[in-house]
């Protein structure tokens, strides 16, 4: 199995250089959104005197550019992918394949990671000169922040995995995709730090998994959680990723029954 | 610039065309692949080298080669989607290129794996739309629309989307679509690539009929040579960019053939093979049974029939010309 | 010309509009776009009561803008940029370039997307609702000059796209070029004044986002300039006037002319 996944990931690789103007661009996007928020906010703190619930300029600053790196090396893409892959047999030829298709993505995602991190870094460095962020991170935060990332994209990527399968049953993707970005998008810490929503909103945000998707290793990597939090916290996203891998499992076996009924 | 009265009497005239491309080289593998980042190798190919003709009205032309031959490129430049490199191509007296109003209303393009019809809506909208962007009058959009409807039985076909028909169905719509603007000159680009035996004798049927009907000069590219033997009299064959041959079919056996194909019906069936097999008489490329095939060289051809019908017992033995599909092959092997 | 342009819009919204199901999925979709702006703006309005000198109705009418525009480019633009990216890569240009007709205006009118002149209604309806709020009067030049800047805008952001697209005359493996509009496009949101000088020039002169939504909305609540306006007019002659020049030289590199 890991012959086939190396194999995957240096094809993806090579596909990703072939790509990479293409790669370059989707990147500007991405790396676009967390900075217009950032500058929305620091617009507000700037109004109100400074600061605004708790976070300065600076605050704001460290926050959403911890927000492009955490959302660049957890996010997926997959569920735009699936409904292409059913319909032009890409998926019965991976069903042949002695190993669960989920891997393949798996080793896909990674490449592309791989890739971007190269040019992920001096943007990064170049936004930190630039934008003056305010960092409060400790050495225990540093180590802290690797599991908490790990556990974050582990659950992001079974959560995000199990949505795709959603292709099985119907064409409508686009709508499914977008209603589960918008909730992402107010419920992750995507829009604004989660103390900063109104609190019946901060209340859901705690029940909801996408806060450990994106907002709790954002908070490790900026030292703003005590070493209980942190440990309360991933074993919180222990817990939801037992819940979106049985999600996921399910969503799949299903899926794949009416795959084989009806064909693609 | 007008074109010439001279000019109008040549529908299709090239002179010394060239096309040369420039393309990159890179091998396979990843460190290739970062190493072309920084450095680009290229090599100039011609595509197209020093390939004259002249196609009279109403004629009925074949281009005969293998992929890459030059065939595609040729019909590109004649259409006007091409600058030559060098050379002159000139279609009912205009320069292509230049790509005139009055040059595209009167030809027409069709390409056998590519549709230029709306893949989500009806034949029958594509058509108006088609006919909107060639300004064709209604009343002549009704009448050739009849017509086409007629001869290529489009009736059931002309309220479904494209994407609903068959291959078959969408090359028959395809062409339709082509002619509505009653082109003098048609460019057909592999048109019955991947069609079924019996469409591919739909379409050429209708080609001819259509030729007949209207006096259109077609130039046709193709690789199956059933296409160019049912439509045409005279064949260009193009390899490598260049022009092996020009004239009708017959020729092309006789020029480039040095074999001929014996074939041998046995009495006796198996009994009568030689003892020391064919080798004596010729190289066997069919066997079955007591049916025998041969291949000889031309010169040797009626020496060996008399010694076959002297040596064994023959019900039926008849001299061919070798399949014109395997003179083409070997014509276009020989040539490196 | 008229006649081709209507035939082509005419023929794309009949056969968009056989299917029903599309519309209230569209009708989903955007109601869902503009919750989620919604939604985002009273996050902000829950700690400010201005944002870089703009009410919140200003903003809500900037909001509508936004996705005015957005459904005038998913309807016109988009779908047919996105079709010619398609023919280059499929090599179905080539149908386009035997017409006799200006390919240009072929490209850009072979699709349409009826479904997201919803868009363009939702977006209006925010629009209205945020002007009654207001309860500024208008007056006629203030109209004028909205619709000027409005139409500009429209013209600004075609030319762009069509030169997004050329590009890929040159480099036909981008095949995401055209999102490099969309991903600036989501700046247009909030009001292009409150970004830092480097990227405000970038969103205005770049990528035309400030033209698009901004300068618009300054239009219609009465805080329009008459250089902006000025502006607006001859960056569009300029830019469209470009975007044809550079479509032909397109045309002309992928037929392989050498100049």
């Amino acid at each position: 199995m890991r012959n086939i996944l190396w194999v995957q990931f240096k094809t993806s690789l090579a596909v990703n250089l072939q790509y990479r103007a293409a790669n370059l661009i989707w990147l500007l996007g991405a790396v676009l959104e967390p900075l217009i928020y950032l500058v929305v906010w620091d617009t507000v703190a700037n109004v109100q005197g400074g600061s605004v619930g708790g976070y300065t300029r600076s605050d704001f600053a460290a926050y959403f550019l911890a927000q492009m790196v955490v959302g660049r090396l957890t996010f997926t893409w997959i569920m735009w992918e699936y409904e292409y892959f059913i319909r032009d047999g890409t998926l019965a030829r991976r069903l042949m394949r002695p190993l669960h298709p989920i891997w393949v993505d798996v080793a896909d995602n990674l490449a592309y990671k791989m890739f971007i991190v190269v040019v992920l870094i001096p943007v990064t460095i170049l936004l930190i000169f630039f934008f003056q962020p305010a960092l409060q991170t400790g050495w225990l935060d540093l180590v802290a922040f690797l599991p908490a990332l790990l556990l974050a994209f582990v659950l992001r990527f079974c959560v995000e995995w199990a949505l795709a399968m959603a292709a099985f049953w119907t064409t409508r993707i686009n709508a499914i995709n977008q209603v589960y970005f918008v909730v992402f998008l107010f419920f992750s810490g995507q829009l604004a730090p989660l103390d900063l929503l109104p609190g019946f909103a901060q209340t859901l945000a705690n029940v909801l998994p996408f806060r450990w998707m994106l907002a709790f290793p954002i908070e490790v990597l900026l030292g703003r959680l005590s070493a209980q939090e942190i440990v309360l916290g991933c074993a919180i996203q222990l817990g939801w990723i037992a819940v979106a891998v049985a999600m996921l499992l399910w969503a799949w076996r299903s899926g794949v029954k009416q795959f084989s009924a009806v064909g693609s | 610039m007008a074109p010439d009265e001279a000019d109008q009497e040549c529908p299709v005239c090239v002179e010394k065309l060239r096309k040369v491309y420039r393309v990159p080289v890179r091998e396979a593998g990843v460190g290739a692949a970062l190493r072309s980042l920084v450095k680009r190798n290229t090599k100039d190919i011609a595509a197209v080298n020093d390939i004259s003709f002249r196609i009279e009205p109403s004629e009925i032309v074949g281009f005969l080669g293998p992929n890459g031959a030059g065939k595609t490129t040729t019909l590109k430049m004649a259409s006007g989607l091409l600058h030559p490199s060098g050379g002159s191509v000139r279609v009912l007296g205009y320069e292509p290129w230049q790509r005139r109003r009055e040059f595209l209303s009167q030809i027409t393009l069709v390409m056998g794996n590519r549709n230029q019809l709306e893949w989500d809506i009806p034949c029958q909208d594509s058509y108006d739309l088609l006919a909107a962007v060639y300004r064709v009058p209604p009343a002549q959009y009704r009448q050739t629309l009849e017509e086409l409807t007629n001869l290529l039985e489009l009736e059931p076909l002309l309220s479904k989307p494209v994407r609903n028909l068959s291959l078959g169905e969408r090359m028959k719509c395809e062409v339709a679509g082509a002619l509505l603007h009653r082109p003098k000159v048609l460019f057909l680009d592999e048109p019955t690539i991947g069609l079924d035996v019996t469409m591919q004798r739909r379409i050429r049927a209708f080609l001819k009929t259509y030729n007949q009907r209207t006096g259109a000069t077609i130039l046709l590219t193709s690789h199956y040579m059933a296409d160019v033997e049912a439509l045409c009299k005279r064949v260009v064959v193009i390899h490598h960019g260049s022009l092996l041959y020009d004239g009708g079919l017959s020729g092309l056996v006789e020029q480039f053939s040095a074999y001929k194909t014996i074939a041998i019906d046995l009495a006796d069936g198996r009994a009568g093979i030689p003892a020391g097999g064919w080798g004596a008489y010729g190289e066997v490329i069919e066997e079955d049974g007591g049916t025998i095939k041969l291949r000889v060289r031309k010169q040797e051809t009626a020496a060996i029939t008399g010694r076959l019908l002297a040596d064994l017992s023959i019900a039926d033995l008849t001299v061919e010309d070798p399949p014109i599909d395997e003179v083409i092959e070997k014509v276009f092997a020989s040539q490196p | 010309m008229l006649h081709l342009i209507a035939t082509y819009f005419r023929l794309g919204a009949l056969n968009e509009l056989q299917y029903r199901a599309n519309f209230w999925i569209n009708l989903l979709q955007s109601s869902l776009s503009l919750l989620s702006a919604l939604a985002g703006m009273a996050v902000i309005f829950y700690h400010t009561d201005a944002l870089a000198g703009w009410l919140p109705m200003e903003l809500l009418a900037l909001i509508g803008i936004y996705f005015l525009m957005s459904g005038f480019i998913n309807t016109f633009v988009q779908p047919s940029m996105e079709r010619f990216l398609q023919d280059i890569r499929l090599g179905t240009l080539d149908f386009v370039l035997t017409k006799p007709r200006d390919a240009q205006l072929l490209v850009s009118i072979r699709r349409i997307s009826i479904w997201s002149l919803l868009d363009v209604l939702l977006g209006l309806a925010v629009l209205l609702i945020a002007l009654q709020r207001l309860g500024r009067g208008f007056t006629l030049p203030q109209i004028l000059g909205f619709v000027v800047v409005l139409a500009a805008g429209a013209v600004i952001v075609y030319s762009f796209w069509l030169i997004l697209g050329t590009i890929a005359f040159w480099f036909v493996k981008i095949e995401n070029i055209l999102v490099i509009f969309q991903s600036m496009y989501q700046a247009g949101r909030w009001p292009v004044s409150i970004y830092p000088p480097a990227l405000r020039v970038l969103l205005t002169f770049l990528v035309p986002v400030a033209f698009a939504v901004t300068v618009p909305a300054e239009a219609i609540i009465g805080r329009l300039e008459w250089t902006t306006l000025a502006a607006s007019l001859g960056v569009a002659l300029a830019i469209f006037v470009a975007a044809r020049a550079f479509w032909l030289y397109g045309v002309r590199h992928y037929s392989g002319a050498s100049a």
